[in-house]
């Protein structure tokens, strides 16, 4: 018995590493040979293009050096753009006719109400994808999200802070982001997101003033509270056991991290992103540590495939930057 | 090659299981197995290969998707001399390992590209696109701004009058209608509305001092409008703008900013290169009104003068060519292009008259 007991205890918490393998060279060569073939193409290429980018990006991640792998295609997300296409041709389409029958009002409010609506919409058709298409060790992560209840969110977000002149945004944002978290899974390996949206309102509210008294220079440590207030509040539980993300960013880190690559975009004259692009990675894999007792050699594929990709191209029509 | 032991995720559990991997190069198919899995195959070319230095991953099978990671660098370099050495490596693969070098000759031959239809191809077609431009659309544009400018500035009407006559003795090559206007102001400037307004500040008429100078200014401003500058340039300015943010929308705020503001210090060539056809043509017409083109070359000097407490800012920033440029080139046109011209006595009448009507 008492054996058992220690066996659990030395089994308590395990090791969690993140890490960025890309090179700057390597992601400048698939950058460049994109832009080649979409030139080329006259566009025709971006969704294979952007395809071939985020494999490169996430294969150049790992999790206990075993790599993240996206298994998204160009023909999905080309599919995607004709139907994301297709919404925006309808929704100017009614713009254009309330025009010409002299119903304009009627026209505008469709058009921009439909605009605001596919903005949730579109948030819910990228994550379940983009979840569904990231795996690590072959097993899936997926985004069990409700459309309608993200949509009540969203709506009941937009309403309170329109009432609230803006102030609500703070509550509105976390609200979108503890949603949209807390329905991740990764396998059987769930995630949660708990940010306050009263905590972000002080920090936003504090780094504002603090960065206009200090001529912009705490920024960098704004920065660096925003990004611990987000990664710290997210974690991941199985069954009993679970882990917690934690920040080790400094102001000091994003300040060299955002000087350093404004100084390489200014002086390669845009060529050097791809460098950019590395640094930043590796600065978020170097910056955000994992504790916890789950063991990563139990995790269960229990995520279905989604390949339908309309949402992340209306996200790229509505230059949604949606990231992870 | 002999077999290696290989890791294999089966896309159902996490758990890494450690392989034995091997390549029948002949068949393109690859077997793997071990005690508890048994033994596996699947051909080389439904596979999806992808390297990340020092690693090469092998993903095969749609659901669940199978992984094989091998990370032993002899047998990595077996791998990849093998696709290629077959042509199973991809045309994307090719392209990518052409290396850094050549993917920066591709990256600056684009941004050559670009460049090139930025300077030549865009205002060939911004010139062409004047055309599509109905005429109306100028005399829409210079009435509107007509009718705020009259609005905020004192017209000298009796100037004005004498200002309308001295301009129907002349011949402007116009196809449109001239309206001449005299502003009461210090400013020693004038200009030309797309729609035919052409207004003429106190300031610069004060300083002026033989009638041949007020033709070579009416004749430059007349060019403006014959030549539709103001369309030309706004169609010169929508087109580099679309051209930029095409190029540019996904690129970040920093190097947008550069473009944004390097395009804004280029269109100034373009302003520069109408005023030195104004000039060019305004000389034209003083040929064929048979006025002593020197007045041209005076009327810049009253320019200088008139400016001359302002510091003078460097040409590339300025709309206009330096005035010590332009009295170069006015001169030089003179003397290549000698005509006869003669006194015009009703012109230096009428030039005497608004010389010496003092403004109510």
């Amino acid at each position: 018995m008492e054996q058992t007991t220690t066996e659990q205890t030395v089994e308590e918490q395990k090791n969690y590493t993140l890490g960025f393998h890309g090179t700057g060279s390597e992601l400048f060569g698939i950058i460049i040979v994109n832009w080649l073939l979409t030139v080329i193409t006259l566009g025709f290429y971006y969704p294979w293009a952007k395809a071939k980018q985020l494999s490169y990006m996430f294969g150049a991640t790992s999790l206990n050096n075993d790599r993240f792998a996206f298994h998204g295609t160009g023909k999905e997300m080309f599919k995607g753009f004709i139907k994301a296409l297709i919404i925006f041709v309808v929704l100017y389409g009614i713009l254009i006719v309330s025009v010409v029958f002299h119903i304009e009002i009627l026209g505008f409010a469709i058009f921009y109400i439909g605009f605001l609506g596919l903005i949730p919409l579109a948030i819910h058709g990228t994550y379940k994808y983009r979840m569904s298409r990231t795996s690590w060790r072959g097993i899936r992560f997926g985004y069990r999200g409700e459309r309608g209840q993200l949509f009540g969110v969203f709506i009941k977000g937009i309403l309170l802070s329109i009432l609230t002149i803006g102030i609500y945004g703070s509550w509105f944002a976390m609200n979108l982001r503890n949603y949209i978290f807390s329905n991740i899974k990764f396998g059987n390996i769930e995630f949660k997101s708990n940010a306050r949206g009263s905590s972000y309102f002080v920090l936003v509210l504090k780094g504002y003033f603090l960065s206009i008294i200090t001529l912009g220079i705490y920024s960098f440590w704004w920065m660096s509270e925003i990004f611990a207030f987000y990664v710290n509040n997210i974690s991941m539980h199985k069954d009993d056991k679970e882990i917690m993300l934690k920040s080790t960013a400094t102001g000091v880190g994003f300040l060299g991290l955002i000087l350093g690559n404004l100084l390489i975009i200014v002086f390669t004259l845009g060529l050097g992103f791809a460098w950019t692009q590395v640094r930043t990675m590796n600065f978020f894999a170097n910056n955000i540590e994992l504790e916890g007792n789950i063991d990563l050699d139990t995790i269960s594929q229990t995520e279905d495939e989604f390949t339908d990709a309309t949402g992340e191209d209306v996200s790229d029509f509505l230059d949604l930057d949606i990231t992870l | 090659m002999q077999d290696i032991k290989a890791i294999y995720f089966d896309g159902n559990s996490s758990i890494a299981q450690s392989i034995d991997f091997v390549l029948d190069e002949k068949n393109a198919i690859f077997i793997f197995g071990s005690p508890q899995l048994g033994n596996a195959k699947h051909s080389v070319m439904d596979a999806k290969i992808s390297n990340h230095s020092g690693l090469l991953i092998i993903e095969f099978g749609t659901s669940p998707i199978q992984t094989i990671k091998i990370d032993d660098a002899e047998y990595i370099k077996y791998l990849k001399n093998y696709l290629s050495a077959n042509g199973i490596q991809t045309w994307y693969q090719k392209l990518i390992n052409l290396g850094v070098k050549v993917h920066l000759l591709i990256a600056l031959s684009i941004l050559g590209l670009i460049a090139g239809s930025y300077f030549f191809v865009l205002p060939f077609v911004a010139e062409q696109a004047v055309v599509l431009v109905p005429k109306s659309y100028d005399d829409k544009m210079g009435e509107e701004f007509y009718q705020h400018f009259v609005e905020y500035n004192v017209i000298d009407s009796a100037k004005t009058k004498q200002l309308e006559e001295f301009a129907q003795k002349l011949q402007f090559n116009n196809s449109q209608k001239l309206h001449f206007t005299v502003v009461k102001s210090d400013i020693v400037n004038a200009f030309a509305l797309p729609d035919g307004h052409i207004i003429v500040f106190t300031g610069l008429l004060d300083l002026m001092q033989n009638y041949e100078e007020l033709v070579a200014l009416l004749g430059h401003e007349a060019t403006h409008v014959n030549e539709r500058h103001s369309v030309k340039m706004l169609c010169r300015n929508i087109a580099g703008y679309l051209l930029i943010s095409a190029i540019l929308s996904d690129a970040n705020g920093v190097i947008a900013t550069i473009a944004d503001n390097a395009n804004g210090i280029y269109s100034l060539t373009f302003s520069r290169g109408f005023e030195r056809e104004a000039d060019l043509k305004g000389f034209e017409i003083m040929k064929v009104n048979k006025v002593n083109p020197n007045g041209m070359s005076n009327l810049f000097l009253r320019l200088k003068e008139g400016n001359k407490i302002d510091i003078e800012i460097p040409e590339f920033l300025s709309s206009h060519p330096v005035t010590d440029a332009r009295i170069e080139y006015v001169n030089e046109t003179i003397k290549s292009d000698t005509y006869k011209y003669q006194t015009n006595l009703e012109l230096k009448k009428i030039f005497e008259a608004i010389k010496n009507t003092t403004s109510e």
